[in-house]
């Protein structure tokens, strides 16, 4: 057996999966919150991408920083236009609604930027390689996998430990108790939804020198989002983190395998949880 | 899902009700009719043949309107009947026989076999659930005729499949073929409608209503869910023979979740629970799409929009708006 084969899969799996919790988080937590399906939240993740290769020759690489500041107003605007106002009906509206969000802004994707892939060089500082048992493994890959990790224990930091948080966690609960106690759930909601978009954007950004940016990376990470929302737990948030990492591996050691089959397993299992352990695979989470 | 429209009807009169029915059904042939005539009319090859794929997709909606319009199943993996049934039909008519009805049996059955294993699971489920899950069985399939190259064609897909044959005789493309898929269209939905139409059909509704208090008055849910499903799989897998003749080949895309998600927004934008919208709606998506794609970049994003907005605001669709200028023109109250 090839060791380090499995080894540099594994990396590569722990790099793309320290990406999807940061996007799944927030696919979970407006979930928890609202009983919101975004569909739009991969597309979100992509306006991240876009703004920061458009900011980068201008602001140089706080662009980063200033990619979701544009994408969160953005975010509040379409929750406030098209999500807040069927809060009333049918769960299943709200994937209805964000799913043709999702193909607007897809098209206007395409129609502003064009459809090129743009692969943009990593920051000078991070150009080199660095030795990790024999393989040339960029460094860039792995500073951005530990910031965005760092960023995903920031938001948990933040949920468990803050009076905000503390909020969040009473309307995931228990969404009228919590606004029988007081707790502004629409405001809150509203936030989060900003908030969860920015970090979304942040991921497309800071991952575009590994990932690439076009127009499709949006629906692509949306689908993985979903399968590590399901398999942890719809709004349950260590699960989700950990369904993010399940994902990953399963993608890129699974791939190395098995190529494309591994996917066409990975669909099936997430198919067999739904239906056998509904709450996710810590039996924390809820569905419909 | 919206609520039926049925109960604007109580105060009506009921002999003035029976004459606008008339008067609807003399509208409907007509219809029929006129999608008959159209290849007399002398219309262009281009024509023909971008409404014979028009009509596919008419009989595609409308199959997935027994689900999302009868039965409140929205459905995001409704490409799988269509897309699995391109392959099961393409396969066939390369390997054994072109014949249109056997062809079409072919894909009807394993589509339903399929459907049925599925239903087993899925049905347990509605709503998001039930959504997200027919989603991922979709995928599996798509992976599957990705992978499995040397069955499917791998990403290239089949390629030349024959010409059908009718009784012995191949049927030409262009306005031949077109007249098979128009009457085929017009049978599936004479026979569909049949199916809304009886007691199965009106049990349907009221699991849409509200599946708990359906089941709580002994109707066994799971195996109406279960039931329709197949049935609209197999509606599915005779557009996804039409398909499969007309473009000479099957592709993997037809099975993507995007395909997926069009086919429902076409569905929703047409007018769920009413059969006759999502035939509408397939016929302006196909249209527009071609009109549009060459000189509007925008196409994309005015779809999502235009999508986003029947959502909101008419979530009936176009039939809903049609009908309702139907009743103010025929008035069935005094």
């Amino acid at each position: 057996m090839d060791w380090n084969f499995l080894f540099v899969n594994s990396l590569n799996g722990i790099i793309y999966g320290s990406f999807l919790a940061l996007t799944s988080l927030g696919l979970s937590l407006v979930f928890g919150l609202g009983r919101v399906v975004n569909f739009a939240h991969g597309v979100l993740y992509a306006l991240g991408g876009y703004f920061f290769i458009i900011f980068l020759p201008s602001l140089g690489w706080s662009a980063m920083l200033f990619a979701p500041l544009v994408v969160v107003p953005l975010a509040i605007a379409m929750e406030w236009l098209t999500i807040a106002p069927i809060r009333n009906r049918d769960e299943i509206y709200t994937l209805l609604v964000t799913f043709g969000l999702s193909f607007m802004i897809t098209g206007a994707i395409e129609y502003l930027w064009g459809t090129e892939t743009t692969l943009i060089k990593p920051p000078v500082i991070f150009q080199g390689t660095v030795d990790i048992l024999g393989n040339q493994f960029p460094v860039y890959r792995l500073f951005a996998s530990t910031l965005s990790l760092l960023v995903t224990g920031l938001v948990f930091v933040f949920i468990q430990f803050t009076p905000v948080g503390l909020k969040i966690r009473a309307i995931t609960d228990d969404n009228e108790m919590a606004e029988a106690l007081g707790i502004n759930t629409r405001w809150l909601l509203t936030s989060i939804f900003g908030g969860a978009a920015g970090f979304a954007a942040f991921a497309g950004a800071l991952g575009a020198p590994i990932f690439s940016v076009e127009p499709e990376m949006g629906m692509g990470i949306i689908i993985d989002s979903f399968l590590a929302v399901i398999l942890g737990g719809l709004g349950h948030l260590p699960g989700t983190a950990v369904g993010a990492f399940i994902v990953a591996l399963a993608k890129s050691i699974g791939g190395g395998y098995i190529a494309e089959w591994a996917i066409a397993v990975l669909f099936l299992v997430v198919a067999a949880i739904m239906v056998l352990r509904p709450k996710g695979v810590f039996g924390r989470g809820r569905i419909a | 899902m919206a609520a039926s429209p049925d109960v604007e009807n109580r105060v009506e009169d009921i002999t003035r009700v029976r004459s606008r029915e008339i008067a609807t059904r003399v509208l409907l042939a007509g219809f029929a009719l006129l999608i008959l005539a159209v290849p007399f009319l002398g219309a262009s090859p281009f024509f023909i043949t971008l409404l014979t794929e028009a009509l596919i997709f008419g009989i595609w909606a409308m199959s997935l309107d027994l689900l999302v319009g009868y039965t409140g199943l929205v459905s995001f993996g409704h490409a799988a009947s269509f897309g699995f049934a391109t392959y099961a039909a393409g396969i066939f008519a390369m390997n054994v026989s072109a014949d249109f009805f056997l062809s079409t049996m072919v894909a009807i059955l394993t589509a339903a076999a399929v459907a049925f294993f599925t239903g087993l699971v899925v049905t347990r489920l509605s709503g998001i659930a039930f959504a997200i899950l027919t989603l991922c069985i979709c995928q599996v399939l798509f992976q599957i005729s990705v992978v499995w190259r040397s069955f499917t064609g791998g990403l290239d897909g089949l390629i030349g499949v024959p010409l059908p044959t009718l009784f012995g005789r191949e049927v030409e493309p262009g306005e031949e073929f077109y007249l098979l898929t128009a009457a085929t269209l017009i049978i599936c939905y004479l026979l569909l409608r049949r199916v809304v139409e009886s007691p199965f059909g009106k049990t349907l509704l009221a699991i849409r209503a509200n599946e708990d208090r359906a089941a709580a008055i002994g109707i066994d849910v799971r195996r109406h869910k279960l039931v329709i499903l197949i049935l609209s799989w197999m509606t599915g897998g005779v557009a996804g023979t039409l398909f499969v003749f007309l473009k000479a080949g099957a592709n993997p895309m037809s099975l993507y979740w995007i395909e997926s998600g069009n086919i429902l927004a076409i569905t929703i934008l047409g007018g769920i629970g009413t059969l006759f919208g999502p035939i509408i709606g397939a016929i302006g998506f196909i249209f527009i799409r071609d009109q549009v794609t060459t000189m509007y970049r925008a196409w994309q994003f005015s779809f999502g929009l235009a999508f986003v907005l029947a959502v909101l605001f008419m979530p009936s669709g176009i039939a809903g708006i049609a009908e309702r200028i139907w009743r103010r023109l025929w008035p069935a109250r005094s």
